[in-house]
């Protein structure tokens, strides 16, 4: 199992992978350690949001693909 | 009066026909319990400065009698006040005293917030509540009506209440000596540092009605007299006007605000202040002539402490400052004092001021010390059953009072006590209990809006 991910840490261009094998890039974070603004890159399950900004929760980050 | 009661409000506790007021006002818990309704979830109350939120994102966390809320300027730029409690299970979602934030996120089960109060995020939105949530719905809980006024953030969770302006009536002139700068424009005033806040065992009612423009306790203050820590040297303030001005206290029955104010003759300038700074005292002294330009004789009025219906105090000229009284139980007060100076004034200016503000006001003032020594001991006395036997008196000057007060040409707002000659009078103190009966009495604003009720009545007569 990947570390817990630090959410706080993550900065703009990261590329983050979802527990649900999505992957998204950071667009910004508010730093509440809680929850991340991303662009969706990828996403098995629902290939409808790939390109849309969403807020992801910091317990469905999984690991980090790459830093910024 | 009777005996000490484990009910709440009931009328007689207050009684201005024989000018006296309970104790049990003070110090009676369901009484309490009942103001937290009649008053502070129906006023108009202060919550901060623009000025403190100047970019979109910026917040600072208030007060609005005993909730916790939220100052903010959102994306666009438009400023909101929200209550600070998670609509989820109530947790705060801001516990910063001010900052710049994109969202404001519960750190409980992170239900998050925009900063438009929208919520935005809902952990397992689609998996736990299958996307079913109304999240329109559960956006935080925003003031029912919020007014800027010349920079002041004021706001009410009373839909049914009055708009501010119709809240203030004339009053807004007496406000409007805090509010604008020296030189009596809408120019801007700021914030001057940051905002101070302690805690004094007492009612609220206490400094209330201290600032309300309670001259008689001057006595108090005297050491800081001798001390002499005023800008110039002397005494706790620049008092020149004193010897040539009307002393005047002003109050508006029918809205429970009151001041106290100096009334120059005509043609007489505001005499010279701060004298122990050259530039401080060049500064005012072309501001006062710009203001008398601007406000023609109404430039003769020179400001003095008051107070906004139920919990504002105002201190217009020294120091600058409105504080304002938080409920936190009936024995226990929060005090938060905002210092204010003129954006465009020089650094040497607002340095001086601050210096001179920090001497004066708060916990570590001297003055303000003072202050706090009578309100702590004079509530702790005051909770036995057998003080709670005996009221207060509020007889001064009682009976003295004037309505359409014209002195030198001029006609001052409000009903008006001279106490030139008798130095003091309680006559706006009467009037902020006066207004606190009114409110605890009352059940909609249809009582409470008197002054409507005479304009109908003006208008079925001329029918």
């Amino acid at each position: 199992m990947s570390d817990i991910v630090n959410t706080r840490a993550l900065t703009p261009g990261t590329q983050i992978v979802l527990v649900d094998g999505a992957v998204a890039e950071i667009v910004s974070n508010p730093l509440d350690g809680v929850w991340v603004f991303a662009r969706y890159l990828s996403s098995p399950v629902d290939p409808a949001v790939v390109g849309t900004e969403e807020m992801i929760f910091a317990q469905d980050i999984a690991e980090i693909r790459s830093s910024a | 009066m009777t005996a000490a009661s484990a009910s709440g409000y009931r009328t007689g506790l207050v009684d201005l026909a024989r000018g006296q007021v309970s104790r049990e006002i003070f110090v009676n818990d369901a009484i309490y319990a009942q103001e937290q309704e009649r008053l502070f979830a129906r006023a108009w109350l202060f919550v901060g400065h623009e000025s403190q939120i100047p970019n979109p994102g910026d917040f600072f966390v208030s007060g609005m009698g005993e909730e916790s809320v939220i100052l903010c300027r959102d994306r666009a730029g438009k400023i909101h006040v929200f209550l600070n409690s998670c609509r989820h299970r109530g947790m705060k979602v801001c516990r910063y005293d001010e900052g710049n934030t994109a969202v404001f996120t519960c750190p409980y089960h992170g239900w998050s917030y925009g900063t438009d109060g929208r919520l935005a995020g809902v952990p397992y939105f689609r998996e736990a509540y299958h996307s079913r949530l109304d999240r329109a719905q559960w956006g935080l809980v925003e003031v029912a009506q919020l007014c800027n006024y010349k920079g002041a953030i004021f706001a009410t969770w009373d839909p049914a209440a009055p708009s501010f302006a119709e809240y203030l009536g004339d009053f807004a002139r007496y406000l409007d000596l805090t509010l604008e700068t020296w030189e009596g424009d809408d120019s801007g005033v700021e914030v001057l540092g940051g905002i101070q806040k302690w805690i004094i065992p007492c009612n609220w009612k206490f400094p209330a009605e201290n600032f309300c423009g309670d001259s008689y306790h001057n006595i108090s203050h005297r050491s800081v007299d001798i001390v002499g820590i005023g800008p110039s040297g002397s005494g706790r303030r620049d008092m020149r006007e004193r010897e040539m001005a009307r002393r005047l206290q002003v109050a508006f029955y029918e809205r429970g605000h009151q001041t106290g104010i100096y009334l120059l003759p005509q043609g007489v300038s505001t005499p010279p202040a701060y004298a122990h700074s050259p530039i401080v005292a060049e500064y005012f002294a072309n501001c006062e002539e710009q203001r008398r330009r601007r406000k023609g004789e109404w430039g003769r009025v020179i400001g003095s402490p008051g107070e906004l219906f139920p919990n504002t105090a105002l201190h217009p000229r020294q120091p600058r400052t409105i504080a304002v009284w938080h409920p936190r139980g009936a024995h226990r007060t929060e005090c938060w004092r905002w210092y204010f100076v003129d954006k465009a004034a020089p650094q040497e200016v607002k340095d001086f001021l601050r210096d001179y503000y920090i001497r004066y006001s708060g916990p570590a003032g001297m003055t303000e010390q003072d202050d706090m020594e009578n309100w702590n001991y004079a509530h702790a006395a005051s909770r036995g059953v057998i003080a709670r036997r005996f009221p207060y008196s509020y007889e001064q000057g009682q009976g003295f009072e004037v309505d359409n007060y014209e002195w030198d040409g001029l006609r001052i707002p409000g009903t008006v006590m001279d106490i030139t000659e008798a130095k003091s009078s309680e006559h706006n103190l009467r009037n902020l209990y006066r207004r606190w009966a009114e409110f605890m009495q009352a059940d909609s604003w249809d009582e409470l809006a008197t002054w409507r009720r005479t304009d109908r009545d003006i208008v079925r007569a001329a029918e």
